[in-house]
């Protein structure tokens, strides 16, 4: 080995080892303290291991976390199913149909995400007020549709213009409406970034926040991250092993799925990224 | 896109189609993004608290906004976490990538690690750090007094200091994979083959780095800072748990001072802060993209 090379052994091992600690760190700690009876122990000595902060979350009706959750998965999946469907259908239209506007429709999308959450809060919450929708599952689904599907839509598009567009003539040819067109030959061949589109609106609503702490009042329509926000112990001091407990159910399915799924998301990432 | 033939019609059925096709979408994007833009806008204009009627006062909630010292505390405490999390961000991102990109034994298992930050939801990692800030039995203080880096706990939460990079931290933690995949990306297209000319012509292992990767490297490390200086102006989250916008309103970002206006009941104040928020970002959003011009033209 030159001098060269084992520079760069040492710095890879060094980075890696640093890189391991970084992510994986805070994380570990979290399991940890969810296993452990008391989080105070670096400094009492004494701890003892079990699952009973699980149980206590999932079981104690009062936490409401299998509500938050719930609310949660529902939200997020309804919110990633319609945005499929409709930013498909957009992206279909901007990327294969010859109408005045096509270019400047997805701009004007791409404009409508640079505003941030709270610039618009403040109105939906009024909006919903007067609506008497707040504290419902809508209250949080039609905003979360809205500040997706515009990251959706680039992804979709970028996928959909790679397949030939002799397909969907000789499709059109044989008499097959535009709508069977999309869901019979383009859906199949861009399912890769329709799945990664659709994967990454579920993760960004399973973790959104502002809307959800604004336009929810009560473990009827409240998200996850605003359960744990707000979650209190029954004596004042914060009941750290319950919310670790609670915090690693709540992260588990998003690591399971995005260490499946890394492919896709990384995937989606990127398109969303190169043409923003 | 639509380029060239414009002297050939559009066929009717088909334009009309489009639009059938992109409607759900503008209509959704119209009523709940568009429309409440506007009425912030609008909302701003007025004095609008619960306890009184209605009124219009014109500019008076920017000109109160702009003379109150609680703005521009919280407009510095926003740019600078921002500089501080994004140049962190940069560097760790830049490492991490350079890292990922080369080829050892365990690299398949580091690009997925990587990705676990970023796939915990902010506000479980935002309780974790909380934890981790503990002042008595926090696993940070425990590891910072027993390496021998200071002799005294930190108050993480109690001071501005300890409170400014207790958010910056947690921030960096959870973006910096982000960074990470961009760059990586950018890092892949680089062809191979230059780093064996200069590798023939002498040039060692930093040389390479700051003449090659760097460089090169540079538009897509501008795009990744786009992304992640938009995401830190408008952040929230964290704040909301780790601070609550204290010690004395020091780390209270533009958002959290407008969601305090909005939580207060007051409307037309959270909504002037909102639009503000906004051109702030726009702003610093415009001030990037000429960088980000600049640095392609140098290529």
């Amino acid at each position: 080995m030159t001098r060269e090379e084992i520079i760069k052994s040492c710095l890879i091992f060094a980075t890696g080892l640093f890189l391991l600690a970084f992510t994986l760190g805070p994380f570990i700690w979290m399991i940890w303290i969810s296993l452990a009876d008391r989080a105070d122990f670096l400094v009492t000595g004494q701890v003892e291991y079990s699952l009973s902060n699980y149980r206590q979350v999932l079981t104690a009706h009062s936490l409401h976390f299998l509500d938050y959750l719930s609310n949660s998965l529902w939200i997020s999946t309804i919110t990633a199913i319609i945005v499929t469907l409709f930013s498909s259908m957009a992206a279909y239209a901007v990327s294969r149909m010859r109408f005045p506007g096509r270019s400047l429709v997805p701009l004007l999308i791409l404009a409508m995400s640079m505003f941030p959450q709270i610039s618009i809060v403040g109105y939906l919450f009024e909006m919903f007020s007067k609506a008497g929708l707040i504290n419902s599952h809508m209250a949080l689904i039609l905003p979360y549709i809205a500040w997706t599907i515009p990251i959706a839509l680039w992804i979709n598009m970028s996928y959909f213009t790679q397949i030939p567009l002799d397909l969907d003539k000789a499709a059109l040819v044989d008499g097959a409406g535009r709508m069977k067109v999309l869901y019979k030959i383009i859906f199949p061949l861009a399912l890769p970034g329709i799945f990664s589109s659709a994967l990454l609106v579920f993760i960004a609503c399973f973790n959104e926040f502002l809307f959800a702490i604004m336009l929810t009042i009560d473990y009827t329509a409240q998200t996850l991250p605003v359960g744990i926000a707000l979650f209190q112990g029954l004596h004042g001091e914060i009941p750290w092993g319950n919310l670790m407990a609670a915090s690693a159910i709540a992260s588990v399915p998003l690591v399971i799925l995005t260490l499946i799924f890394q492919r896709y998301i990384v995937a989606g990432l990127m398109g969303g990224a190169v043409k923003g | 896109m639509a380029s060239g033939n414009f002297l050939q019609q559009y066929e009717k059925g088909e334009v009309r189609t489009a639009w059938i096709f992109i409607a759900p979408l503008l209509l959704i994007v119209g009523v709940f993004v568009l429309l409440p833009v506007l009425g912030t806008f609008y909302t701003s204009l007025f004095l609008d608290v619960s306890y009184l009627p209605e009124q219009f006062v014109g500019l008076r909630n920017y000109i109160d906004l702009l003379s109150s010292p609680d703005f521009w505390q919280a407009l510095r405490f926003t740019l600078a976490y921002t500089v501080a999390a994004v140049t962190l961000e940069a560097f760790f991102g830049v490492m991490f990538a350079l890292l990922l990109n080369e080829a050892f034994p365990g690299r398949g298992l580091l690009r997925v690690v990587i990705l676990i930050p970023w796939a915990i939801p902010t506000i479980v990692s935002a309780r974790t750090w909380q934890l981790i800030y503990e002042y008595t039995y926090g696993v940070m203080n425990y590891l910072v007094v027993n390496s021998g880096l200071v002799s005294e706990r930190i108050n993480w939460m109690g001071t501005e200091f300890g409170a400014f990079w207790a958010l910056v931290f947690a921030d960096v933690w959870k973006t910096t994979p982000f960074v990470v995949l961009i760059l990586l990306a950018g890092l892949q297209a680089i062809p191979e083959d230059i780093y064996q000319q200069a590798k023939v012509d002498g040039a060692g292992l930093f040389r390479r780095f700051y003449k090659i990767t760097l460089p090169l490297l540079m538009p897509v490390l501008v795009i990744s800072l786009i992304f992640r200086t938009i995401d830190s102006l408008r952040m929230f989250d964290l704040v909301y748990v780790l601070t609550g916008g204290g010690p004395g309103g020091s780390t209270r970002t533009l958002s959290y001072l407008g969601f305090e206006a909005f939580a207060n009941d007051n409307f037309g104040m959270g909504s002037t802060v909102s639009v503000v928020t906004f051109i702030v970002a726009f702003a610093i959003t415009l001030v990037y993209l000429r960088a980000g011009k600049f640095s392609e033209q140098l290529k």
